[in-house]
């Protein structure tokens, strides 16, 4: 990818920097990696939902051919990690809290040996009763999953004692006035399933010590410094013992984010000496790494008759199974939701969070905003229906405008929302729908549904490095996933010094060498990585002018950078310095090599204490508002009951696109993804256990789900202080998606669902009652 | 670990089923597309320790036409081949349309209807399509061949007529008879196993039925027909009221399972809906043919 | 006890010489024992596409196929992707139709061999054609544009 005049390229669809590898089958993800002496290794999973561990037999499966090593939980010290409460072991420790837990672990020669051995340990459980449900783990007497959930060390102020692992409440306004001054309250609860990542690659890693007992650790990652924090904290190493890399990854969408195998990994190595590769099982995958929360949502919304919101109480139960994860971040984030991009002056939301002896709940795409809108955007389709407004009109009305703040008090720098209803309405012909038609035995409807999200948080930083013949390295730290970040980033530093692209490389995540960067996830690395960026590319325009103005004997200000890679003197078209000469110079002659650095935390309060009052909010400083709008058209099958999406038109405010294409991938990716959520996907327990761990039981959507007629709309308000003004966007996509489907099967049929997935049989049977009550 | 040690690869089923017999159904395994199979074997749910490809057997492969103007379908015959068949036409076009209803194109491109229905997934497709068509199962055992109507070969769930050491060699078709072959099939999403489908063959002459086959599918351990049910729509020329009698009949015979795809009542409920719909769309061929 | 037995597979129009187990899958050896590690596993039960592979100009899932049943067949890797799989990469870059790339070459395969059979499809027969391999990612609308795209540029 060459452009030789150094032509714009914010904002060009440029295609990825490792396309050509990924087309050709050279790109490398952890399962791919072979290192030489490699053993393989395996896990036996806890059949027992809760349990205490008595005793281990390893004799027959040491004894195993090809085997190296076996592990059990008394080979691991009383390490905790954990992102927000340190309440998980790398393996489990004298109890087992979920089916398929990790008991033991076998490093052999071949994976199969590996595999065969792990089914020889033997271990003797004493049977606890098991939690399944939230409403069993708030049960008074109910058996406690975590004895020593008080003594745990805990990232935040988490309100939590028994099986309840954080309560959060957040609230503006007087609520109970609000909906004295309301004309008309509607109340529901709705609920929502368990999703699925399905990453297409599985979680895997693998690890190789040094001579010097140092390790080096290869796995499918979201953040290596995530998976460095987590593996040192839960084997009790020195992060200085550690060297974290990452191959491609096969997709995260939250799944990757938090620890999956990498201690296990990591101390088999440690325990043979011999580089260690375990890569799950598509099985594995499902039963043992985490998915998205089942939520069970109560929302009650109070107007005045011209549609004005008021007031809105919303109470949410999240089933966050064995362990904390990131459950406490889901809860919080999804309240700070709960409002929606709307005016309601009076607003409170609480919500609780159990534990139960199920697979972990964690991050996913959305991170609780998914599950809130679905409750929150269908409410206020039935609130439009009850006052006979529009729907699109009532969201219109209520909008958050420029001058607004966000729940909890924030100020919105940029806000797209409007245009984003007006494209949305103006592309799905929403005000001709009643045209549409369908075919006998068929209906139609058109759904709308708003959302909002953030992208900034946390810590992150960045390294442009000039080389000496004037091209550049840039090193951050961010995990390219397969989002497509290291182009993105790349085009930031192109454009802001004038180079051709293919004078740009990036250097892959690395713990000893990059730059901190907490993850690639929430939708933070454009806006927040690549402020980082822009910042340390202007450092070195800074130094470059600097080498500049002594070299050419002239004033810095008067200089400036020319299209490949060159400083000018601004009106005297002979007077230039190709980068070469000046980092030449500054290599070997004076100054020292240029290197340009910067680093920063997002620092803006979550909530301001003027406007509203929080308690157990687990991140105090998060924010920059991206806003989408999706519209959908559904056709349900009245044999059937069974909905398929006919169009949907996907907008979104990403302040500034600073790759076309990859932003309207992430709105298509989400859109799939949402539609899956919206109906069939879902996680099925059998008492304790999975029923469907397998891509032939679990179905996601297939190309023939999706609709062709997929349309992404990118509106651009500018964030100003994001680079270029962009904001995020991986994950503002999914938000409103069920939301919009399910509001379009209610315009089809009149029914309508409060609960996900909106499967046939729940179609069929809100269409008999729909029909029964009109009949 | 696998304890496969061999894969044999026979040139005729005369020597398949030599090497079948010794041994007892567990050990030795047939081999055809491999996409049942070797699934089960990577998941170690099966772990034969011998394996007998049919892959070079010539006279498993293909479709022909028989003597009497009959289609003899070979049990290696892929998917994809049934699927694209322009004999199986009129009645026989119910095969047809459930071939193209399994999986996906690669899928389609591996898996054989001899593999299918020797395995009796009672939500696969060809079962139900092959019990509408009045089908019959070639088998061929130590003791030569024999010949088996679809509608006795699939017994109970995972379970057929086969004896141990038999083999599916080709599944039989009547000569196509004008009329129409219908399959619906009711899945969570495209290439998934069957919720409910149901089959429909009927054969009609100068504007009356002169046979009718009706199966659903997934709804039990076999294919789920009734004499009774067909002979209604025959009898009552594929009308409203008829459909609506053979889907209620159907349905009260119906023995579904609740799992991971749907609730045991929703089949329940969408048996009749859905033979409603496949007779109505029949008839209104009937009448245009008229 | 599995053996493993000598095996000569070609692929990609060249002789392999290889030790494979009789349960050993096409998937395996393609990835353990010759380093064609483009054929990716994501389920190692038929149902991801991500192991699809060419077997005599067919496409086949690789993990459901025994190596040993390949012998004297003609297998294709996405690293000896030649003609409309050529077409397909170029049109894959162009229209952004490649994210994480973990689906890319089972799709590219896939997608070749039905544009051997249907040279001009619409946009419904490639969402069909391409209905057995799942993408995560893509939303599945770039990668329908790129095979739409690979083949008007085909035509001849
Ligand atoms: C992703 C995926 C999706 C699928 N979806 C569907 C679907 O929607 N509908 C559907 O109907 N099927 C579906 N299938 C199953 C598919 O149709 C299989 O191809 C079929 O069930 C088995 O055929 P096979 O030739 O691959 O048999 P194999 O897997 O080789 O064998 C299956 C079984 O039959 C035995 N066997 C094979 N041939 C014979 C014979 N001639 N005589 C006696 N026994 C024999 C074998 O020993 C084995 O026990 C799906 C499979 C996959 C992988
Ligand atoms: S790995 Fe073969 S289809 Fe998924
Ligand atoms: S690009 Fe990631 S699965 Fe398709």
């Amino acid at each position: 990818m060459t452009t030789p005049d150094a032509a714009p390229v914010v904002g060009q669809s440029v295609p990825r920097l490792e396309v050509r590898e990924k087309l050709t089958g050279r790109a490398q993800y952890v399962a791919d990696l072979y290192r030489p002496r490699m053993l393989h290794g395996a896990i036996l999973g806890s059949p027992h939902a809760h349990a205490r561990i008595k005793s281990y037999d390893v004799s027959a499966a040491r004894a195993a051919p090809g085997v190296h090593c076996v592990l059990t939980g008394e080979d691991f010290g009383d390490h905790r990690m954990g992102a927000f409460i340190k309440d998980e072991h790398a393996i489990a420790k004298g109890k087992v809290r979920y089916v398929g837990e990790p008991v033991a672990v076998v490093a052999a020669e071949t994976e199969a040996q590996a595999r065969a051995a792990a089914r020889l340990v033997e271990v003797e459980y004493e049977e606890l009763p098991a939690i399944l449900t939230p409403a069993a783990a708030l049960a008074p007497g109910a058996a406690v999953i975590h004895e020593e959930l008080a003594s745990y060390f805990k990232v935040f102020d988490a309100v939590c004692g028994g099986n309840v692992c954080s309560r959060t409440e957040l609230a503006e306004g007087d609520v109970e006035r609000g909906f004295r001054e309301s004309d008309l309250f509607v109340e529901g609860r709705y609920r929502t399933q368990p999703q699925a990542h399905v990453s297409l690659e599985p979680c895997g890693a693998l690890a190789e010590v040094d001579a010097a007992g140092r390790v080096t650790l290869w796995s499918a990652n979201q953040s290596v410094f995530r998976v460095q924090a987590n593996v040192c904290e839960s084997l009790g190493l020195p992060m200085s013992r550690l060297r974290c890399l990452t191959p491609r990854v096969g997709a995260g969408f939250g799944n990757k984010m938090e620890a999956h195998v990498q201690p296990i990994v990591v101390k088999l190595a440690l325990a043979t000496g011999r580089p260690v590769r375990l890569v799950l099982t598509r099985e594995e995958d499902f039963e043992i790494v985490r998915a998205r929360h089942p939520f069970e949502v109560r929302v009650r919304t109070g107007v005045k008759r011209d549609g004005t919101f008021v007031a809105r109480e919303v109470e949410v139960l999240l089933d966050g199974g064995a362990y904390a994860d990131d459950s406490p971040g889901v809860l919080g984030y999804s309240l700070l939701m709960a409002r929606g991009p709307y005016r309601i002056p009076h607003t409170r939301c609480r919500g609780t969070l159990v534990y139960t002896n199920k697979l972990r709940f964690g991050a996913f795409r959305g991170f609780g905003n998914p599950q809130v809108t679905f409750a929150t955007e269908t409410q206020i389709d039935e609130i439009a229906a009850q006052l006979g407004i529009d729907p699109v009109e009532i969201r219109r009305r209520n909008a958050l405008g420029a001058d607004d703040r966000w729940f909890g008090g924030q100020a919105l720098a940029s806000n797209g929302l409007p245009e984003c209803i007006d494209v949305a309405e103006r592309e799905s012909g929403w005000n001709a729908r009643a045209a549409a038609r369908a075919a006998p035995g068929r209906r139609r409807g058109l759904g709308f549904a708003c959302t909002a999200h953030i992208g900034g948080l946390l810590g992150t930083g960045a390294i442009v490095r000039m080389l000496e013949d004037g091209t550049v390295v840039l090193n951050t730290g961010a995990v390219d996933i397969g989002q497509g970040s290291d182009t993105v980033l790349t085009q930031i530093v192109a454009e802001a010094l004038k180079l051709p692209l293919d004078q740009v490389s990036v250097a892959s995540p690395d713990t000893d060498g990059s730059p901190y960067n907490w993850g690639t996830t929430a939708s933070r690395v454009t806006y927040t990585t690549g402020r980082a960026v822009l910042a340390a590319a202007r450092e070195v325009e800074r130094q470059v002018k600097a080498h500049a103005a002594e070299m050419l004997e002239c004033a810095e200000a008067d200089l400036e950078l020319l299209p490949g890679g060159a400083v000018g003197l601004k009106g005297v078209p002979g007077k230039t310095l190709p980068f070469v000469a000046i980092s030449a110079r500054a290599h070997w002659r004076k100054g020292g090599p240029i290197v340009g650095t910067n680093t920063w935390v997002f620092d803006r309060p979550t909530v301001d204490p003027k406007r509203a009052v929080a308690t157990g909010l687990p991140f105090p400083q998060i924010g920059v508002y991206s806003f989408g709008a999706v519209a959908a058209e559904v056709e349900v099958d009245e044999v059937t009951g069974q909905v398929a999406v006919l169009r949907a038109w996907t907008v979104a405010d990403v302040g500034r696109a600073i790759n076309r294409a990859s932003v309207e991938g992430q709105l298509e990716g989400a859109f799939a993804q949402g539609l899956g959520f919206a109906l069939f996907e879902a996680l099925v327990f059998d008492g304790p256990r999975l029923a469907n761990p397998t891509l032939m039981d679990y179905k996601v959507p297939t190309s023939l789900e999706v609709p062709y007629e997929l349309h992404a709309h990118i509106v651009e308000h500018p964030e100003p202080d994001g680079p270029f003004g962009a904001k995020g966007v991986g994950e503002i996509g999914i938000n409103a998606v069920a939301a919009a489907i399910a509001n379009a099967v209610a315009a089809a049929t009149g029914a309508r669902l409060r609960e996900l997935p909106l499967t046939g049989e729940r179609v069929l049977g809100a269409l008999a009652a729909a029909a029964a009550n009109t009949g | 670990m696998s304890a496969l040690a061999h894969l044999h690869r026979p040139a005729t089923i005369e020597e398949a089923v030599r090497l079948l017999a010794a041994g007892d159904g567990e050990r030795v395994r047939l081999l055809a597309g491999g996409a049942t199979l070797v699934a089960m074997m990577n998941a170690e749910l099966v772990d034969p320790a011998e394996l007998v490809s049919l892959a070079a057997i010539a006279e498993l492969r293909g479709i022909r036409a028989l003597a009497d103007g009959g289609l003899r379908i070979g049990a290696m015959t892929r998917h994809r081949e049934t699927a694209a068949e322009a004999r199986l036409a009129g009645a026989a076009a119910v095969l047809r349309e459930a071939a193209a209803r399994i999986a996906n194109p690669v899928v389609r491109n591996m898996g054989t209807i001899g593999g299918s229905i020797a395995f009796a997934d009672p939500a696969a497709d060809y079962p139900p399509a092959l019990v509408a068509a009045d089908a019959a199962v070639e088998i061929a055992g130590r003791r030569g061949r024999r010949q088996v109507p679809a509608r006795e070969f699939f017994v109970d769930w995972f379970a057929t007529a086969l004896a141990p050491g038999e083999m599916v060699t080709a599944v039989l078709l009547a000569p196509p008879a004008p009329g129409r072959g219908s399959y619906d099939k009711l899945c969570r999403v495209s290439g998934d196993f069957a919720i409910a489908s149901v089959a429909l063959s009927v054969a009609w002459r100068d504007g009356a039925c002169e046979r009718v086959g009706l199966a659903v599918g997934g709804c039990g351990p076999r294919p789920l027909h009734l004499d009774e049910a067909d002979a209604l729509l025959r009898s009552g020329r594929l009308g409203e009221a008829a459909a609506r009698r053979a889907g209620e009949l159907l349905a009260a015979a119906a023995d579904p399972l609740e799992d991971v795809r749907a609730s045991a009542a929703y089949r329940r409920r969408v048996i009749p809906r859905m033979v409603e719909r496949a007779v109505a769309q029949a008839r209104a061929q009937l009448e245009a043919n008229r | 006890m599995s053996t493993r037995r000598p095996l000569a597979l070609r692929v990609n129009r060249a002789e392999h010489e290889l030790f494979a187990a009789p349960g050993d899958t096409l998937l395996t050896a393609l990835r353990d024992a010759l380093g064609f590690t483009g054929a990716k596993r994501g389920c190692n039960q038929g149902a991801c596409g991500a192991c699809t592979v060419l077997v005599d100009d067919e496409p086949v899932r690789a993990c459901l196929t025994l190596a040993h049943e390949c012998a004297g067949r003609e297998i294709v890797t996405i690293e000896g992707a030649a003609g409309a799989a050529q077409a397909l990469q170029a049109a894959f870059e162009e229209a952004g139709a490649v994210q994480c790339g973990f689906c890319t070459p089972g799709m590219i395969l896939t997608a070749a061999a039905m544009l051997e059979r249907t040279p001009r499809p619409s946009a419904d027969e490639v969402r069909a054609g391409l209905s057995g391999n799942l993408c995560r990612c893509s939303g599945y609308r770039k990668i329908v544009d790129a095979v739409l795209r690979a083949a008007e540029t085909g035509a001849p």
